[in-house]
């Protein structure tokens, strides 16, 4: 028996719920030599903005205890050149994939939602409301819950895509925002992106970072990533993607059981360039040993009563 | 067949010992042999749990083996918690590895003369390029240097072949060979060509910045051509991340490139030192 492990993801259906996180996957295509890209639910590409986008200067990570800190500051090669070049290989491979999309300005990113609307294969858009790492736009947005409404609403106007909001974990009250998003007409929300954090030598007397402070991801953020799946999951009624730590097929499974839909797949992908799909590999047989026929069965599964 | 597609390897560790004061050796079994050029690069790591997380990246040293039966080596430096645990690890036990990654070095220029430095550990990206230019009968000449005699490369570790080239060994003591940096030892022989000969010379270096860039200005000025490899943190190695970025010029105006992708080695005429 293969177990049905397909989901819809607020309008896109993905053959499983095992997806690359943004950022950390490049544009999908460095993963070619690795494994064939078309097995995943979905590639999601690096933050694309409306204009080629330079980054922080060096100095842009740091590892930290079972994580590690990053400041990229969104370098990426402009949607043009996305459209031009990359999607034409994204459709070659088979893949299915979303856009990650970031503007400095309300207007940016509508611009850039408006221009990814007409590539047919694109599968959703997913907008970056949670960059810690850029002065402007990113995060400033995902802050608060009329912040985040604002956006989704103008980019909600802007595209009949799938759109997905990606969360900062950095606020009060994850249920609060991502209820936010579902009444200004997102399809689904996916969190968390990284959470700020800050390493100094205390010898040179200097900030790790060029940029001071950074967004800590790997498995140091698996707890906290976690809970806000959860308590965003019972807050909303659109699918919940959950993010955060995720390194093996164990860890994605605990994000189905709190409630999430999909996953996605970050800094795991740097340590083992065949994370995602060793993860899915994972999930697979484990639903083959426990004889769950479908994700449906097990998903938001979590067993609260009676906990010791 | 060897392979030059990057992949993502489990090896086992054949054997992982110290060499020297400071230098390990540690060489895997991997499941088919190499094909790499001078100055590419693995991630590499095989330590339990989750800290530290990221897989470090060393030059790849040497590939052998035959069809179905690959072997893979490696020389690092303990410089802290990641190549400490690195060389706890023992044979028998599994190694990850992403190979090759990066742009090594050109050697494919006709009609130059090549001068090979290496800093520090940084020997162990230009002695495969040693053993190439062996392997071509191209004349080559080697300078190696280190604070002191015991951080020298061990001999034996040290390239020959059928055309050796010669090597000068450098320490900043004087405990063994010419008495001052590698950088010195390299520009006084410099200055004694004449600038016809120096503009003939390519040189490969590998070492800490302040040795690539001492040799980067002063090679350049008297006509030389430069490959500099450089390191950096890196959290991926093949491109994705984009955290090993450094500063390079594009035409009039500077651009971030990736140490991993576009690198590890760079002309040095593109880098803003």
């Amino acid at each position: 028996m293969t177990p049905d492990l397909s989901v819809s993801l607020g309008g896109l259906r993905v053959k499983n719920p095992v997806m690359s996180a943004s950022g950390t996957f490049g544009y999908g295509i460095e993963f070619t030599p690795f494994y064939d890209i078309s097995r995943l639910g979905a590639v999601i590409v690096k933050g694309l903005s409306l204009e080629p986008t330079a980054g922080n200067p060096p100095g842009r990570i740091v590892e930290t205890p079972a994580g590690m800190l990053n400041a990229i500051g969104l370098q990426n090669i402009g949607v043009e050149r996305f459209i031009g070049d990359v999607v034409p290989r994204l459709e070659d491979f088979g893949a299915t994939f979303v856009a990650n999309i970031y503007g400095k300005t309300e207007e940016e990113y509508e611009a850039v939602a408006r221009r990814l609307s007409v590539v047919p294969s694109l599968g959703a858009i997913e907008v970056n409301a949670s960059c810690p790492n850029v002065r402007e736009g990113g995060m400033a947005f995902g802050a608060t819950p009329e912040g985040i409404a604002g956006l989704t609403a103008r980019v909600r106007r802007c595209t009949g895509k799938p759109l997905w909001v990606k969360l900062s974990p950095n606020v009060t009250d994850i249920a609060c925002i991502a209820k936010a998003a579902e009444e200004a007409g997102a399809d689904a929300v996916s969190l968390i992106n990284t959470i700020v954090g800050m390493a100094v030598n205390h010898r040179t007397r200097r900030p790790e970072l060029s940029n001071v402070t950074g967004g800590l991801s790997g498995p140091a953020i698996k707890p906290v990533a976690l809970r806000m799946t959860w308590e965003a999951a019972k807050a909303v009624s659109i699918p919940v993607i959950g993010i955060g730590g995720i390194q093996s097929s164990a860890n994605a499974l605990e994000f189905l059981l709190v409630g999430a839909s999909a996953v996605q797949v970050g800094t795991a992908n740097f340590r083992n360039p065949r994370a995602c799909i060793d993860i899915l590999e994972g999930m697979e047989a484990f639903f083959r040993e426990e004889k769950i026929a479908s994700l449906a069965d097990y998903r938001g599964g979590l067993k609260v009563e009676n906990t010791p | 067949m060897p392979v030059n597609r990057p992949r993502f390897v489990t090896g086992r560790i054949l054997r992982n010992e110290g060499r020297g004061e400071i230098f390990y050796r540690i060489e895997a079994a991997i499941p088919e042999p190499l094909r790499f050029v001078p100055g590419q690069f693995a991630m590499v790591s095989g330590w339990p749990g989750n800290d530290p997380l990221l897989p470090r990246p060393l030059a790849v040293f040497r590939s052998g083996g035959r069809r179905g039966e690959g072997k893979i080596e490696f020389v690092y430096k303990v410089v802290g918690r990641g190549t400490a645990l690195l060389s706890g690890l023992h044979p028998g036990e599994p190694l990850s590895i992403t190979i090759p990654l990066g742009r090594g070095f050109d050697l494919g220029q006709a009609g130059r003369t090549y001068w090979l430095l290496g800093g520090g550990v940084g020997f162990s990206s230009v002695f495969p390029a040693a053993a190439v230019l062996s392997r071509r009968r191209t004349g080559y000449e080697m300078f190696l240097g280190a604070r002191t005699r015991e951080h020298l490369p061990p001999k034996q570790w040290t390239p020959g072949g059928k055309t050796p080239g010669r090597t000068h060994f450098c320490t900043e003591d004087g405990t063994a060979g010419y008495h001052g940096r590698v950088t010195d030892a390299a520009m006084e022989r410099m200055c004694a060509l004449s600038p016809e000969a120096a503009s003939r010379l390519t040189i490969l270096a590998c070492g800490p910045r302040d040795m690539l860039k001492e040799i980067a200005v002063e090679a350049l000025q008297r006509g030389a051509s430069v490959q500099v490899a450089l390191e950096n943190h890196m959290a991926c190695g093949f491109g994705v991340c984009w955290g090993c970025v450094v500063t390079l010029w594009d035409g009039d105006r500077t651009a971030y490139r990736r140490v991993c992708r576009e690198g590890p080695v760079f002309d040095a005429k593109e880098v803003v030192w």
